[in-house]
């Protein structure tokens, strides 16, 4: 396998201010959200950024976890497909094929991540905003799946690009659009079987990767890096919202101003 | 053959395989996913998918204060995605939700698409569509008439746009007043008072070990959030040795302080008293130079605000005041910040000046992580640095002398004060009393229904442009905005109507048009010397560059401007709070609407208010157990009073919100202002008390207390929150750390 893309987030940077989220609404022609898509929870968000609550009021945190697909190496959502339109590529993605889907959406059922969405409605703009569709991405029609793609589009022009200089396709040559918006850096594409590449090197050198429902075996290709709690909330106030007494807290020693 | 004869032979032979799959038997059913039904992916695209190629432009957007460098993919002639320029010295490639959405500005379905003339009453939104031609001599005929009393209204302007407003000004001897968000006008007055600066302030994030911030919403709408944000992730990222800590002071879990690694919630608009408190703490314990306080605090006493005589009007202990100003004192480098509703009380002024003096006391002003003062504009005479807007009380006779026909002209650009002023103010009774009002906006919102005539601009992405950021990177930096598409309606960019009316009015421009005063600018600038354009001769040569960079900026002569120590104190005060409700009504600018500005836009209404998730609508922010309390919970519809008025919106239950506090975000009620944004929620503006800042004057808008009443009445609550199930919260573990030594 030449390229097994994937992504680091590292949530002591994210700020929650999603600019990942419309970046990727702009570049991958997702239709509008409207206020019924939301009450109805049909929202249409390939990477969205959760809020999580430790605590009440007065000792309280809110937490921010951006999660765009995982890119299963072994994908849960690709077997159960009948007509084969969740696939896995020879670099690692797992793909969905629009004109394959029959919408039966046995694959989201099947996603423990939420992040494949159907198409409950053929998606439609005004025709003014029609100009801004990116031309290099489908817009997918009611009833098919669909779901964050680490922006092929970008990854086929780079491929293509290098291929007619005649070589492979270097660290930095290109970014998702998730990625490329992101201020302070807390999102960063590239190729885990590059050893030179910044996500393989994080990946390697970081103690605070870990995958979301990594217990799954599914080995994610997002590898997230654990918030930094340099002030944790007194003991007895922690968990109000979510009880995770029973676990383990991890103890580590890390340079704190 | 009907079809079903048809599928049934075809499924009955063999050759039914070859017809349908256009291929050798030998390349099917032997169940390889790769080989089997080989359809082509519409997400794995041929080459030749797609014709064209696609262009990438540099440009600029002013829109918010510090503004920012884009590029912006252009395909077929059509703007497709803006992204941050890597190359402009602010965002570095890096970009907002609010950038990213100026493709929808450009393309949105009810932007005006040429001149319109008013046809029924003002406010009714009716209007007749005529040509430039027509709306010109029209235009003419009211500058004309309008000479000597004329008031233009902008949002704020810096660099050409500034020089050729100043102009106009002098040409037609009317009046500039700009409109912008009031609390950066307490902002900008505190800058002066405490750094004897005219700038907003840049902050060295990146080398510092330890923010404690008051209020400001850094990370979101304030001053220059993708820069602050960029500095942010160098403090974690520990690029100055160790991660920064990051401590937030407030009345609120905001989206910003949400990252913060401890909150201290502190009654509103006591932020000031707490800073004294602090450096009180500071001074007496010998954390730092007592000398030095004396003459930053200038007249006041510290000792009156020891902790605890503070701790509780601020709602805290005094043990943590203490822990506080130990913590700031000692790591460094540090930098206290304070903003938005910190500012936006009737001590506002206060309470920002007794917090960025704690920079003198922790030697953070102008040092290597600290408060950094930006240099003038390279060429202030033809690029004017930003200047501050007008503040709620200085509207008043403004609009009093709209009221009174003391006004004939009223030129409204890239402003919405009909919607953002307190309709106590009443200016929109003022421009409907017949003073002529002309509107240079690309959507009908609530100032331009009362305009006689609207003349559409051209929007960011359409139109030239020359700006001087503030806050800048800290040296001298000038954003170029050059037009990437053509004009997608029939617009026309406000700068040349300026210069035409300036004309008209027997004024003398050096400039006949926007593009030629850039470009002629632009030739200044390379005259001037210095820059990031090194070993370019030919002016036209020079020109192309400074478009391809996105700019002009000099990094060699980075450093920070000399502070002027505080000279002139402000009075120590206490809030004041109109009303009699037993709540503090906290209105918050969110990240995507900001104050109601960008309502107009899909992507931002539909992208979540990060702590509570909402989109689409105005909600008050509840105490779980004050909701459990009054009987309600999210989704139930309350009754909020004020002493000004009374708006019914949906709960909330929010576990951060403090049980005395009941948060409202600004952005919604608009009545006219797109299909995305009209008559959905409520404005803030329109139900708060119009309390002032005592010294600045501008609006108070977090001075008021409101009562709450359920109104038996639910709705659903549209929100990002539950469309997914909850992880298990052992799968979002968190590093709990220990300080290296």
């Amino acid at each position: 396998m030449a390229h097994r893309w994937g992504m680091t987030i590292d949530l002591d940077l994210c700020t929650g201010c999603q600019a990942c989220v419309v970046a990727c609404q702009a570049e991958n022609n997702i239709p509008i959200n409207t206020e019924e898509n939301f009450q109805q929870r049909r929202a249409i968000e390939w990477i969205r950024v959760e809020r999580y609550w430790e605590g009440e009021f007065p000792n309280v945190k809110a937490r921010y976890i951006p999660v765009p697909c995982m890119m299963c190496e072994n994908a849960p959502c690709e077997p159960v497909c009948p007509v084969y339109a969740s696939y896995h590529t020879d670099q690692g993605l797992n793909f969905q094929v629009y004109n394959r889907c029959i919408g039966t959406r046995y694959c989201s059922v099947n996603c423990h991540w939420h992040v494949r969405f159907f198409n409950f409605w053929e998606p439609k703009w005004p025709d003014s905003l029609k100009q801004q569709l990116n031309p290099l991405v489908a817009v997918r029609s009611r009833g098919v799946m669909e779901k964050c793609s680490f922006c092929i589009q970008r990854i086929d022009h780079a491929e293509q690009s290098a291929q007619l200089q005649g070589r492979d396709v270097k660290d930095g040559d290109f970014t998702t659009a998730c990625a490329q918006a992101c201020p302070t850096r807390a999102i960063v594409f590239g190729d885990l079987n590059n050893a030179d590449s910044e996500v393989a090197k994080t990946v390697a050198s970081t103690k605070r990767g870990y995958q979301l429902l990594a217990d799954l075996g599914t080995n994610p290709a997002v590898v997230y890096l654990k918030k930094i709690d340099a002030d944790p909330l007194p003991e007895d106030s922690k968990h109000k919202y979510f009880d995770s007494s029973q676990y383990t807290r991890v103890k580590e020693t890390v340079a704190v101003g | 053959m009907r079809r079903r004869d048809f599928l049934k032979l075809v499924a009955a032979s063999g050759a039914g395989a070859v017809v349908f799959t256009g291929c050798d038997l030998s390349q099917f059913g032997d169940g390889d996913p790769k080989r089997e039904f080989q359809i082509q992916s519409a997400v794995d695209n041929p080459q030749d998918f797609a014709l064209g190629r696609d262009l990438w432009y540099a440009t600029a957007y002013p829109g918010i204060a510090g503004g920012s460098g884009l590029i912006v993919r252009v395909y077929e002639g059509r703007a497709k995605k803006v992204d941050g320029n890597p190359d402009y010295p602010l965002n570095m490639g890096r970009s907002t939700a609010l950038e990213q959405s100026l493709v929808q500005e450009l393309y949105h379905p009810d932007r005006i698409g040429g001149p319109l003339k008013l046809k029924g009453d003002r406010g009714s939104g009716s209007f007749s569509a005529l040509s430039w031609g027509d709306a010109q001599n029209e235009f003419n005929s009211m500058i004309t008439a309008g000479k000597g009393s004329t008031l233009l209204i902008t949002g704020p302007v810096s660099g050409s746009e500034a020089a050729v407003v100043d102009q106009f000004t002098k040409a037609i001897g009317g009046q500039h007043v700009t409109y912008e968000p009031e609390e950066r006008i307490v902002l900008r007055e505190a800058m002066r008072r405490v750094f004897g600066s005219e700038h907003l302030p840049a902050f060295d994030l990146g080398n510092a070990q330890f923010l404690l911030n008051f209020g400001a919403e850094f990370l979101n709408d304030w001053i220059s959030p993708v820069h602050l944000s960029i500095g942010y992730g160098a403090f974690r990222a520990g690029v100055g040795g160790k991660r920064g800590r990051y401590w937030h002071v407030g009345p609120q879990l905001s989206a910003t302080a949400a990252n913060a690694d401890k909150w201290v919630y502190i009654n509103p608009g006591t932020e000031g008293l707490v800073a004294l408190s602090l450096a009180q703490v500071m001074t007496s314990q010998g954390l730092v130079d007592k000398g030095a306080a004396s003459s930053i605090y200038n007249g006041i006493s510290l000792d009156d605000y020891a902790p605890d005589k503070v701790a509780s009007k601020a709602g805290i202990s005094a043990d943590q005041i203490t822990e506080m100003a130990k913590a700031f004192a000692g790591a460094k480098p540090a930098i206290a910040m304070a903003g938005t509703s910190a500012a936006a009380h009737t001590n506002g002024l206060f309470n920002l000046t007794a917090v960025y003096a704690l920079n003198y006391l922790v030697g953070s002003v102008g040092a290597k992580g600290g408060v950094m003062l930006n240099p003038d504009s390279p060429l202030p005479d033809v690029l004017p640095n930003m200047t501050g807007g007008t503040s709620y009380r200085d509207w008043k006779p403004i609009v009093d002398k709209i009221k009174s026909g003391g006004t004939k002209l009223v030129l409204v650009h890239d402003a919405n004060p009909v919607y953002g002023l307190p309709p106590a103010i009443g200016l929109k009774d003022a421009l409907g009393a017949g003073t002529k009002v002309v509107s240079f906006s690309n959507f009908l919102d609530e100032t331009t229904t009362q305009a006689d005539l609207v003349l559409p601009t051209l929007v960011t992405l359409e139109d030239w442009g020359l700006h001087v950021p503030d806050p800048g990177p800290g040296y001298p930096t000038v954003a170029l905005q050059q037009p990437v598409v053509k004009p997608f309606v029939d617009a026309k960019s406000f700068v040349d109507l300026l210069i035409g009316a300036a004309t008209t009015a027997g004024g003398s421009l050096p400039w006949k048009t926007n593009e030629e005063l850039v470009r002629t600018v632009v030739g200044q600038l390379q005259q001037a010397g210095g820059g990031n354009i090194t070993g370019v001769d030919d002016p036209k040569e020079y020109f192309v560059t400074v478009q391809g960079q996105g700019g002009w900026w000099d990094s060699n002569k980075a450093a920070s401007a000399a502070p002027t120590a505080p000279a002139k104190p402000t009075n120590a005060a206490e809030p004041k709070f109109d009303g009699n409700g037993e709540y503090y009504l906290l209105p918050y600018p969110t990240n995507s609407l900001s104050y109601g500005e960008n309502s107009h836009l899909p992507w931002l209404q539909a992208l979540p208010e990060p702590i509570s998730t909402n989109v689409w609508s105005t909600w008050v922010d509840v105490n779980t157990s004050t909701a459990k309390k009054l009987g309600v919970e999210t989704g139930d519809i309350v009754k909020l009073t004020t002493s000004t008025g009374s708006v019914e919106v949906a709960v909330y239950m929010n576990p951060s919100a403090p049980t005395d506090v009941l948060l409202v975000p600004f952005g919604q009620g608009h009545v006219i202002f797109s299909r995305y944004a009209e008559k959905r929620g409520e404005n803030p503006f329109a139900f708060i008390a119009a309390q002032t800042e005592a010294e600045t004057g501008a609006l108070a808008w977090a001075a008021t207390k409101v009562s709450i009443k359920k109104a038996n009445k639910k709705v659903r609550v549209p929100r990002l929150e539950g469309s997914v199930p909850a992880y298990q919260l052992e799968e979002f573990p968190i590093i709990e750390v220990e300080a290296a030594e």
